[in-house]
């Protein structure tokens, strides 16, 4: 241990009323899944049981709910910790509140999306569906490995209808921007 | 003692609670050869009917003038016992009875034998002290069928509505002009958003019709004398300079005075007439006259006309009333903000109390129901209201918390989000306590309206000087983020404190103050309504902060109590009371400063009991350095034979 | 009793034994699996999270396609199980929800009508046939062996839409593992997430929970893992290995799919089952089993 030469800092204004924006959860309780956000009383119940909270601190569920609650529109959506949830639903099921809270995330995630922020892992699988109909493409070579075990081959996909859904709800257009990232 | 002692000594079994432990039969044995004891048993349940059967038919029987039961805590039977006595024709404190139960038989479970030789020892000791046992007198006062309700407020109302209706004759006393209290100055109620004064108003004017209730208002409390049964209360009215007879409250002299004076019951935020009503719907309806301001121009007396109500030669009037019983329900006062300079309460101008909002949304109040800011009279579009202020707060002194903030602050933020849901709002708090009936499902409203909870009380309050805005600091601890939310006003939640009044009261009636300063109950959990002193009863708010569901649940408490106590017309007072030997007493009075319930008379160099408040602690006794005063039923012989007796075994 | 069968993604591409012992398992107990004709991916969490909107109308497509073959859908996949059962509910529920899913499908000439059901294969075979008749279809008990099973997240919650078990102590897997004749013993933790979904986003996290659950598991004298879901056994069996490696704490516990045990218990050999395509060897259990 030695003589620190100073101490780090983060300097940091207090947040303004101008960062909070009433119009930010009014919009996620808009999405299916939102409606409940309003009833959140920081009770933490969804912290508690969180596996990823209790492996990293990276991941707090009620703090970014109170973000949400106070209008910081820019901090959350840009928030890399948004994309941590494991969607395993264990908060949802046990909040007092009946706050849905693994699908607030995805609503906020949606958001997100919309803003151009998305990790790189769904956009190529996102992509790889309206590629092939499946994430997982199945390959020669899978075929012939299911053949020899005794697989039946199975029906394609309707790459098709795919397409078309993904284009009447500018999912492909979103894709490509984020792609474009 | 004159008579020779025959004792009747009763050791009961209680089934196996003593007899497993101890061997009655032998205690019951030992007892018979012990001086004085004529006859000695043991039975399996002495409070039993044959029990009892048996102890009286032995009396009779065998001419017994003492008796003794050996089983569980006087705390339990003593009374049946003594009925016991009574019903064969003895004084019931001819009778002792012996613990070998609690104090013998459960605390030493594994020790038979020694039990057994105590529970002897016990009743050897009784045995002694019966013999010097003496009657005692069995008194009872007459009790007058009257109460005075001091305070006018909700629960003063309610409390007198009781009575009356239960045939006592009720006094309701008020100092201020009206009844009312600061129920009457609110605008709606919580949980149920009830027009306050609409569900007051009805109850208010019961009060002044009902023929069991005589309304003193505008006036002061000089005295109160006496004790349970017969309170002499010594009040004088002040002059109104009004006839209250001739009043009818028409206004006319109203509409001609020409002085303003601010109104208390605005919060100084109104004003109101040198002559004229608090509010309209005081209770009772008289005028009154500040004198203070009046220039004496009398065309008030022009204006009143025929109906000659105005006296400006009214004196006060001194009036004594006779009642059996007191309930005290004189209310509570709001802490003044302006100590806590951090909040800039009297300086910023956009700073107000939640009382101050509340009179500002009232329709009947001084800007006929718009919220305006002092600084520039426009609405506000974001207020800020903070939390416990004075409350929970070991610098102002009040650390207790204050019970109806949370929920009233949740009420005007519901208030005024429903009328107005552009305007934003912030409360600052420490915790929402939300803990009544109705109160979760009003928090959950508030929510529902976006009224934003920030979690952090605010360190301090800076005025733009310009805008006369405010901005509010503090953490949003859920966050752990610094916030600057600056708002058009702010409300702060101001605590409930002790009223001004409230010392001078405690001494008059002799009812001591809790550490918080408000009017101490007999006991916290079984005796919430009680005092210390037999016929003072507390209901409301003085009693400490609550909300107007549970003063009036009080209120309606503290009337049944009063009325169980005076119902039959007579009170049966304490026997066991001390005993001032005149010829040895001094008179230097050190008994009557001890004496926690006023029950010593000092006069003419001798002191005297009065017999009808004594409760026999004893603590004259023995502050008495001449020996003079001796507790009956324990006199200094009766204990010191027992102690003897005791070390005798 | 037929339904319509949909594989997914990831079983068809990556779990070939497992495919094969549902088909083999179902077949044997009497059902009547049909392919789904141009079923695609159900669109799970990548999806959701990037477009809900989308993804509901991906699901409503493979639902409408149920419906016209007008069968009931069998799922073998947790994360399959509850997005179609979730869009399943919300479109039938919610009204505004329906109209615009069917605004989208107008464009590939489909309607939801909802007027078909999803369910998962446990819930198939515990409510269809029940366990006295798995009992009874048993040829080879499975005495002696000691199980952990691991439900996984997406078939239990949300417990308000899925309505499949109790959320906190379900008891329909471990029910079916003690009727094929072996015992499913308790462990720490028994329901926290594997952290599947968190590949690729981190894959310390994912990594970490895989472990954690590993460990715990190993704290038991079990012989396998039984898990319910493609996901949690690739996270698990394939990730066990890089596990093992990444925290030095070499780990071997076979994990099964529960139909490859219910198999085996049906008198089905390894090798007709495809137990050999397993990362982890199953050989240890197998003996024990004989």
């Amino acid at each position: 241990m030695s003589a620190k030469e100073g101490v780090e800092v983060k300097i940091r204004e207090p947040l303004r009323t101008s960062d909070l924006d009433q119009s930010f959860p009014e919009e996620i309780m808009k999405h299916p899944g939102g409606e409940k956000l309003y009833l959140c009383y920081q009770c933490g119940s969804c912290a508690g049981g969180c596996p990823v909270g209790k492996i990293t601190d990276s991941y707090r569920p009620r703090q970014i709910i109170r973000m949400a609650l106070l209008g910081l529109r820019d901090e959350v959506l840009s928030r890399d910790s948004i994309w941590l949830c494991a969607s395993c639903y264990t908060c949802q099921e046990r909040c007092p509140q009946g706050v849905e809270i693994a699908d607030l995330m995805l609503a906020i995630r949606n958001m997100a999306a919309d803003k151009g922020y998305a990790p790189k892992a769904f956009v190529d699988q996102a992509s790889a569906l309206i590629e092939n109909g499946r994430i997982v493409e199945i390959s020669d070579l899978t075929e012939r490995r299911r053949s020899t075990l005794g697989l039946p081959s199975i029906p394609p996909a309707s790459i098709e209808a795919v397409r078309k859904i993904v284009a009447k709800t500018t999912f492909d257009k979103l894709l490509e921007k984020l792609r474009g990232k | 003692m004159v008579e020779k002692p025959r004792i009747g000594v009763y050791v009961c079994h209680c089934g196996l609670n003593i007899a497993g432990v101890v061997n009655v039969k032998e205690v019951a044995e030992y007892a018979k050869g012990l001086p004085g004891v004529v006859i000695a048993r043991d039975h399996r349940y002495a409070c039993s009917d044959p029990g009892q059967e048996m102890i009286r038919k032995d009396i009779t029987d065998y001419g017994l003038n003492r008796v003794i039961v050996a089983a569980c805590s006087p705390r339990m039977h003593e009374p049946t016992f003594r009925k016991v006595l009574e019903d064969a024709g003895l004084n019931s404190y001819l009778f002792e009875m012996v613990n070998i139960r609690e104090q013998c038989s459960w605390v030493h479970m594994n020790e038979p034998n020694q039990a057994t030789e105590k529970a002897k020892d016990l009743v050897r000791m009784a045995v002694v002290r019966a013999q010097l046992l003496e009657p005692l007198e069995v008194k009872e006062v007459k009790a007058l069928k009257s109460v005075l309700v001091i305070g006018g407020g909700v629960a003063g109302i309610n409390a007198a509505l009781d009575l009356a209706e239960m045939g006592f004759k009720t006094y309701v006393f008020e100092r201020s002009e009206s009844i009312g209290g600061h129920m009457a100055q609110l605008d709606k109620t919580f949980p149920t958003m009830d027009c306050s004064i609409c569900i007051l108003g009805p109850k208010m004017v019961e009060v002044s019709r009902h023929p069991n209730i005589e309304i003193i208002s505008y006036a002061d409390l000089l005295s109160v004398e006496g004790f349970v049964g017969n309170f002499k209360a010594r009040i004088r009215k002040n002059p109104r300079y009004v006839v209250a007879e001739n009043c009818t409250g028409c206004g006319e002299c109203l509409d001609v005075c020409p002085i303003e004076i601010p109104n208390e019951w605005d919060r100084n935020m109104g004003v109101r007439k040198a002559i004229s009503v608090p509010f309209p719907q005081a209770v009772p309806l008289v005028f009154t006259i500040n004198m203070d301001h009046c220039i004496e121009c009398y065309k008030c007396i022009d204006a009143c006309g025929a109906l000659q109500a105005i006296n400006f030669a009214q004196k006060p009037e001194e009036i004594e009333l006779e009642v059996g019983a007191i309930i005290v329900a004189i209310g509570h006062e709001l802490y003044d903000p302006s100590q806590l300079g951090e909040y800039g309460y009297g300086v910023y101008a956009n700073v107000i109390t939640s009382l101050e909002l509340e009179r500002l949304i009232n329709a009947a109040g001084p800007t006929g129901g718009k919220v305006f800011r002092a600084s520039d009279g426009r609405e506000p579009h974001r207020i800020g209201f903070i939390q416990c202020v004075g409350s929970r707060d070991k610098r102002t002194g009040q650390i207790y918390c204050s019970n109806t903030c949370c929920e009233n602050a949740i009420k005007l933020a519901v208030q005024i989000k429903e009328k107005h849901p552009e305007c934003e709002i912030y409360i600052f708090y420490t915790d929402i306590r939300a803990f009544g009936r109705g109160f979760e499902e009003l928090y959950r409203k508030a929510r529902e309206l976006w009224v934003n909870f920030i979690r952090g009380i605010p360190a301090e309050v800076i005025e733009d000087p310009e805008t006369k805005n405010l901005i509010v600091r503090a953490e949003d601890t859920f966050l752990g983020e610094m916030v600057e939310i600056d708002v058009d006003l702010i409300v702060l939640s101001v605590g409930m404190v002790p009223p001004k009044t409230l010392e001078e009261l405690s001494r008059i009636l002799h009812i001591p103050r809790g550490p918080d300063g408000f009017f101490l109950e007999a006991h916290p959990k079984l005796r919430p309504v009680d005092t210390h002193t037999a016929g003072i009863f507390l209901a409301g708010t003085s009693q400490g902060p609550k909300n107007i569901h549970d003063s009036v649940a009080q209120a309606k408490a503290a009337a049944a109590s009063a009325a169980a106590l005076l119902s039959k017309g007579r009170i049966r007072v304490e026997s066991i009371i001390a005993s001032v030997n005149q010829d040895l007493c001094l008179g230097c009075g050190l008994c009557g400063e001890v004496c926690p319930y006023g029950a010593m008379k000092v006069e003419n160099k001798k002191s005297s009991i009065l017999e009808a408040l004594c409760r026999g602690c004893g603590v004259c006794a023995s502050a008495c350095p001449e020996k003079a005063i001796s507790m009956m039923h324990f006199t200094d012989k009766q204990v010191l034979v027992q102690v003897a007796s005791a070390f005798q075994g | 009793m037929s339904y319509a069968l949909f594989l997914g993604c990831v079983v068809p591409a990556r779990e070939p034994s497992y495919e094969l012992s549902v088909r083999k398992v179902f077949r044997e107990l009497g059902f009547n699996l049909i392919d789904l004709k141009g079923a695609t991916c159900c669109a799970p969490i990548p999806v959701e999270s990037l477009s809900f909107k989308t993804s509901l109308a991906i699901a409503a497509y493979n639902l409408c396609l149920a419906e016209e073959a007008d069968l009931d859908l069998m799922t073998i996949c947790n994360g399959c199980f509850q997005v179609l059962s979730r869009a399943n509910l919300l479109l039938k529920r919610d009204e505004k929800l329906r109209t615009d899913a069917n605004d989208v499908l107008v464009e590939v000439g489909k309607e939801f009508k909802g007027t078909r059901n999803v369910r998962d294969y446990l819930q198939v075979i515990y409510g269809d046939l029940g366990l006295e008749k798995i009992r009874g279809s048993v040829s080879k008990s499975l005495k002696g062996l000691e199980v952990a099973t691991f439900y996984g997240c997406h078939i239990l919650k949300p417990s308000s839409v899925l309505m499949f078990d109790d959320p906190e102590r379900p008891h329909i897997l471990d029910d079916l593992v003690d009727a094929t004749g072996a015992k499913s013993i308790p462990y720490l933790h028994k329901m926290r997430c594997c952290g599947g979904l968190l590949r690729g986003i981190s894959d310390d996290l994912a990594r970490k929970l895989a472990r954690d659950k590993l460990f715990n598991v190993s704290q038991t004298q079990v012989d396998c893992i039984v898990t319910v879901c493609p996901f949690c056994f690739l996270q698990l069996d394939l990730g066990q290995l890089e596990v093992s490696r990444r925290f030095n704490e070499p780990y071997k516990i076979p994990i099964l799919h529960y139909p490859e045990l219910l198999g085996l218990a049906l008198g089905m050999t390894p090798d007709e089952l495809g137990l050999h395509t397993h990362r982890i060897p199953t050989e240890p259990m197998l003996n024990k089993i004989g």
